[in-house]
């Protein structure tokens, strides 16, 4: 039943062999080390095992590896590192956009395909996106600040663009 | 979980809806995921050997079958019959070792109770019927009462329901259908209503 | 220091990198956390990102029914599964197998509580067997091979209905369900108070049954060394040692021969603390296959054993005159435990209820009385809050019927009847001492926020046109760093309630820091380090800050009860002040002075009155390493060890308002605002202790609106992945708007209180006083949380014919 499949991750050839029932996630982490990505409910639900596949978001705890045969995957530990962190990662550490960590990579990934399609979204929008992402620790205030904000830095401004008090102003001392 | 329902099924009568309910093989054929329904003889029955000797091919039902046939081998009062169940739920399809007692069978009242168990999951359920005639052919009314346990338990209401709707309504479905073959051909041959009436 | 008072700090509170903030000035500031750079960029590591050579994958079968006998089970066929390494039943168990519970009460009914069911089954999480397996799914595919034969048994749910008389008794050998009947306050008083008020106004409530949902499903990764045996264990744990303690003890395993290690932890809330079967299974497989062991909760294996929160059925009656003076208080209180006592369970609907049961106010005549039940469900432990949100749900949903009552405004009564500033330190008819604090202040800030006059002419006007806002509020006090052990020992407390905490300079001048305390989220190496790097005027970037680690760490209680700060903290302080001791005297040696005329600041030792002779912690410290030259009588090294037992439990407080429009057509709450004016004392890092507000207000709105663990009459978790239960997603919560005054706590150095819990606690009743306020109109007085769509439609006449 096992079968070798082909895919990129974070740019790396690799050859797997799976389960045809084996999920993208596993794959990905017990097989072949990619540990950025978490599973948090094997639902759809709660998107901390978000990657992208060939440019999508893809909630890999529900997706079969055999089915990224072929695909480029990337996950958040293409997207930088810790001398070099992307706009988002930057944005969720100067926002606090996270706490325990644990649904970040995939809150990172889903809002980096996000700000591709929307490069200037509206807070509401952000919340929108990121419906398919649960956080239990921030209760998603910094985390849709954190976005905001790498949309701004992101699209080159100095300050985020905002709308009713939420802006960014000097600190409160 | 309480489930409850009437069917109308025009064209038929009664006694020809009581016939067909009253064959375990129409029943297994309507059943969605009915690998066999058998009868056997206590409430444990040894499923893989039931399954060994269950018939590859099925008896032919109404209205191939003569009414006398399925009378003879018609669900009884107080019998046992197990049946296997294969039920998708959610992402599971778990199997479902059925065994249900008729507790009360007596035109044009029915009522059954049950039990089910898979691997990871089971149920219990009661469920009855009675049969009224109605302008157009008959209604069923229907109702079910069933406690489920284990994997497909914790899925909740948000998958249960609606499997079991589906599973309710292919089987009635289904056997409006062949009624509706039935009421066809009784009115091509002219011979089977009566003699299904004569039966009663 | 914090003290200066971040007052009016509504907008976002902006981080500053820490090599950008003066050392003098370190602690107060809102610095980025250290933490982040590893999660954010998938470096951190989780219990199940840990691959040793030669693991082994376990799954554990849990039971179909809540209630039942086992009677009989088979293997065979399992045992003969491709990958099956073992498998394992109670008759397998060679050790005492049985989890302790860490609190007694005088009238508790202590249960055995076994780590695999020989026999009989009280829920759905109880482990019929287990499975050790090369692969991951091979374990889980061995499951469903188990053969298991049950007498499926009538289930009971509701504390209630356990505690009738016909109910089916869960621990046969005790002949009922009563798990305790415990009281607080005085009965006599309290029921002359209530026949003397002019007024008693009364309420039942029902505070549901909660999942934590930590995002991170528990985990175990157990590794044996039989050469010297070793048992080294790490584990989703908010307090390794006591997890360590324990375990010992199930397994009987000597406790020195064993490392619980934290690795990082995707969140707790509670859920973490406790000692459940799993991790004593894992454990003691890993010794019986002799290769490391790994466990990974499923989500809806998660939903079936995480101890859950509340679960409460309370009557409350509150007695008030009508000037509005609140004369009395009795609330009682039927409270799930679940199937059996978890970890802390007798402590939570107890001492952590009914001592907060005076809230913000002056309530002369207070009584409670609490009965634990045994039921079917899940067991029921502390779940962020504990014990707190309970109370503070019932005192302020009465407090606003009295208000009603006496027709009222619920801010004034509020503030009628609050403690004054000069009160403190206050003694509460229900056995609390306050330290601190000032309620009129935080009141009044939340209803300058709110625009509170304008609200209600506004609430006047959009009822003319038939729309329906409301405001609520909620002025909660919370009680944590639960202190001091002699007490708790009194109590019931099965362990003291100390904190340790380690400082140790390497020779370079560089620091080490241990604490016991255990973090799983709250940024504790961030916080710890501004703590230290202002005690001993080092940089910053030269603490590193060691938890989660039984090898490294002197011992620890762990974190939760949001003691961390005040607790945890407070014993680094008190190290760190040793250290600063010691080194003052080796810099007077070196200096030829006296070391009382040698003065510290930021990092220097100087000689009063002599700027030139000085010298740097740094160089102390390498001196005592050195120990070519130090005093006489003194040993070499620089570090120091406390065990800081708080004097008191500090007491955080504030008000929390929500304003919002209900739809009566639809039973749609949309929040128009959200004001949280909280005062935790003095705050380390005023950036996190917004984040702790704002995560555990969107908890106290998921049990507002959304969440309950819902089980069926046969004790079936119906809400059984994630799917069907409903945390709150990004757009359920509200944009929040926070402020904070500052009333440090005299009780430790740090002058904190603790603020992990204070949202969670807050939020609740602020939003069902929002909703109920809302559609007064309509003759609503209550609706039971969560308040779905449903409910509330109906509540507004919805459905009525």
């Amino acid at each position: 039943m096992e079968r070798t499949i082909e895919l990129t991750v974070n740019g790396t050839d690799h050859q797997v062999t799976v389960e045809p029932r084996t999920l993208l996630i596993h794959a990905l982490r017990d097989e072949m080390g990619y540990t950025g990505p978490n599973v948090g409910c094997e639902s759809s639900v709660c998107g901390a095992c978000t990657v992208h596949v060939d440019g999508e978001a893809v909630k890999a705890c529900t997706e079969l590896a055999v089915r990224a045969e072929g695909s480029e995957v990337t996950t958040i530990e293409a997207l930088g590192d810790e001398d070099d962190m992307h706009p988002l990662q930057e944005s969720f550490q100067e926002e606090h956009g996270l706490q325990c960590g644990y649904c970040t990579p995939g809150m990172v990934m889903t809002a980096a395909v996000f700000l591709e399609e929307e490069p200037d979204p509206d807070r509401a929008e952000i919340r929108e996106a990121l419906e398919g992402n649960l956080c239990r620790c921030t209760g998603y205030q910094n985390i849709v600040n954190a976005v905001e904000s790498a949309a701004a830095e992101m699209a080159g401004a100095v300050e985020p663009a905002t709308d009713g008090g939420t802006a960014v102003e000097e600190g409160g001392d | 979980m309480e489930f409850s329902g009437t069917v109308s099924i025009d064209g038929t009568t009664t006694e020809e809806v009581w016939l067909a309910l009253s064959d375990p093989v129409m029943i297994k054929q309507a059943l969605p995921g009915c690998q066999f329904l058998v009868e056997c003889e206590d409430e444990d029955p040894d499923f893989d050997a039931l399954a060994a000797s269950a018939p590859e091919e099925d008896p032919p039902t109404l209205p191939e079958a003569s009414a006398e046939d399925i009378a003879e081998r018609a669900f009884e009062e107080g019998g046992h019959y197990a049946a296997l169940m294969e039920i998708s739920v959610g992402s599971v399809s778990p199997s479902f070792e059925t065994v249900v007692t008729i507790e009360e069978r007596e035109f044009p009242r029915m009522h059954a109770a049950g039990e089910g168990s898979a691997s990871s999951s089971s149920f219990e359920m009661s469920s009855g019927m009675e049969l009224a005639e109605s302008e157009d052919g008959v209604d069923v009314e229907w109702w079910a009462e069933a406690d489920v346990f284990g994997r497909v338990a914790q899925m909740g209401q948000r998958v249960i329901n609606p499997v079991a709707n589906r599973v309710v309504g292919r089987f009635f479905d289904q056997v409006e259908k062949q009624l509706q073959d039935v009421s066809t051909d009784s009115e091509s041959s002219g011979g089977l209503r009566s003699r299904v009436s004569s039966l009663f | 220091m914090a003290t200066d008072e971040r007052e009016g700090g509504s907008d976002r509170i902006e981080t500053v990198e820490a090599d950008d903030v003066d050392a003098a000035d370190i602690l107060g500031s809102a610095i980025e956390r250290q933490e982040d750079p590893s999660l954010l960029t998938g470096e951190a590591e989780y219990t199940d990102d840990i691959q040793l050579p030669e693991m082994t994958h376990m799954a554990m079968l849990r039971s179909q029914y809540a209630h039942a006998r086992l009677a009989d089970i088979d293997t065979s066929e399992a045992e003969e599964m491709e990958g099956v390494v073992a498998v394992f039943t109670a008759e397998d168990l060679d050790v005492s197998g049985a989890l302790p519970v860490g609190w007694d009460l005088d009238s508790l009914r202590n249960v055995d509580n076994p780590i695999m069911v020989e026999d009989r089954i009280r829920y759905q999480g109880d482990v019929l067997a287990l499975v050790v397996a090369e692969e991951r799914y091979q374990a889980h595919d061995a499951l469903d091979a188990v053969d298991v034969e049950y007498e499926r048994l009538e289930a009971v749910t509701d504390p209630s209905d356990a505690l009738a008389e016909d109910a089916p008794v869960i621990h046969e050998e005790e002949g009922t369900n009563e798990a305790f009947d415990w009281d607080i306050g005085d009965a006599d008083d309290t029921e002359a108070a209530l026949e003397a008020a002019d007024n008693v106004v009364e309420l039942d409530v029902t505070n549901q049954l909660l999942i934590p949902n930590a995002i991170e499903p528990r985990a175990v990764v157990a590794d044996y060394d039989p050469s010297d045996d070793l048992l080294d264990v790490q584990m989703t744990t908010q307090n390794p040692h006591v997890h360590r303690l324990l375990m010992a003890g199930v397994i009987d395993h000597p406790e020195h021969r064993m490392r619980v290690r934290a690795p990082d932890v995707g969140g707790g809330f509670g859920s973490k603390i406790h000692h459940y079967a799993d991790e004593a299974l894992v454990s003691w497989a890993a010794k019986q296959v002799e290769r490391p062991v790994k466990w990974q909760a499923t989500r809806t294996e998660s939903y079936l054993t995480d101890a859950q929160g509340r679960g409460h059925e309370t009557h409350g009656e509150i007695a008030v005159d009508d000037d509005g003076t609140i004369r009395g208080l009795y609330v009682d209180t039927k409270a799930n435990l679940g199937a059996y006592l978890s970890t802390f369970s007798p402590s939570i609907p107890t001492y952590l209820y009914g001592t907060l049961l005076s809230g913000q106010y002056e309530i002369d005549n207070i009584y409670c009385e609490v009965t634990g039940a045994y039921t079917n469900v899940v067991p029921v432990d502390a779940y962020r809050g504990a014990g707190r949100p309970e109370a503070s749900f019932i005192i302020e949903r009465l407090v606003n019927r009295a208000a009603d009552a006496v027709d009222m405004d619920p801010a004034e009564i509020r503030k009628k009847n609050f403690l004054d500033p000069d009160d403190f330190p206050y003694e509460t008819p229900v056995a609390m001492e306050y330290d601190s604090g000032d309620y009129h202040k935080t009141l009044e800030r939340a209803m300058e926020a709110v625009g509170y006059d304008e609200f209600r002419e506004r609430q006047e006007q959009a009822r003319e046109e038939g729309r329906y806002l409301g405001i609520g509020f909620s002025c909660y006090i919370e009680a944590c760093g639960i202190a001091p052990s002699e007490l708790v020992g009194e109590l019931g407390a099965g362990a003291g309630l100390w904190e340790s905490g380690l400082v140790r300079f390497t020779p370079s001048g560089t620091v080490r820091a241990m604490s016991g305390s255990s973090g799983h989220g709250q940024g504790h190496d961030t916080t710890f380090s501004q703590i230290l790097a202002n005690e001993l005027g080092v940089d910053y970037d030269d603490i590193e800050v060691v938890e989660g680690d039984t090898d490294a760490i002197p011992q620890g209680m762990g974190t939760y009860g949001s003691r961390s700060a005040a607790v945890g903290g407070s014993a680094l302080v008190e190290s760190a002040r040793k250290v600063v001791e010691k080194a003052r005297k080796i810099a007077a040696h070196q200096l030829e002075a006296d070391p009382e005329d040698v003065e510290f600041e930021a990092g220097e030792f100087q000689v009063a009155g002599a700027p030139d002779r000085s010298t740097s912690i740094q160089d102390v410290s390498l001196e005592a390493y050195l120990a070519h030259d130090i005093p006489d009588d003194m040993e070499p090294g620089l570090e120091a060890t406390t065990f800081y037992d708080p004097s008191n439990f500090v007491f955080p407080f504030g008000t929390h308002v929500a304003v919002v429009e209900v739809d009566p057509d639809t039973g749609e709450v949309a929040f128009e605002d959200y004001v949280a004016v909280d005062d935790v004392g003095n705050q380390i890092n005023p950036k996190i202790v917004e984040g702790q507000i704002h995560g555990g207000i969107a908890q106290g709105v998921g049990q507002a609106l959304f969440e309950g663990a819902e089980y069926d009459d046969n004790g079936q978790l119906v809400t059984g992945s994630m799917q069907d239960y409903a945390v709150p997603k990004s757009f359920h919560v509200p944009e929040m708007e926070t402020e904070s005054t500052v009333t440090p706590s005299p009780e430790n150095p740090l002058g904190v209180k603790g603020v992990g819990e204070a949202g969670t606690i807050a939020a609740p009743q602020a939003i069902v006083n929002a909703v109920v306020d809302a559609l007064e109109p309509l003759g609503v007085d209550h609706i039971e949380m969560p308040l779905t769509n449903e409910r509330v439609w109906r509540a507004a006449g919805g459905g009525d014919d």
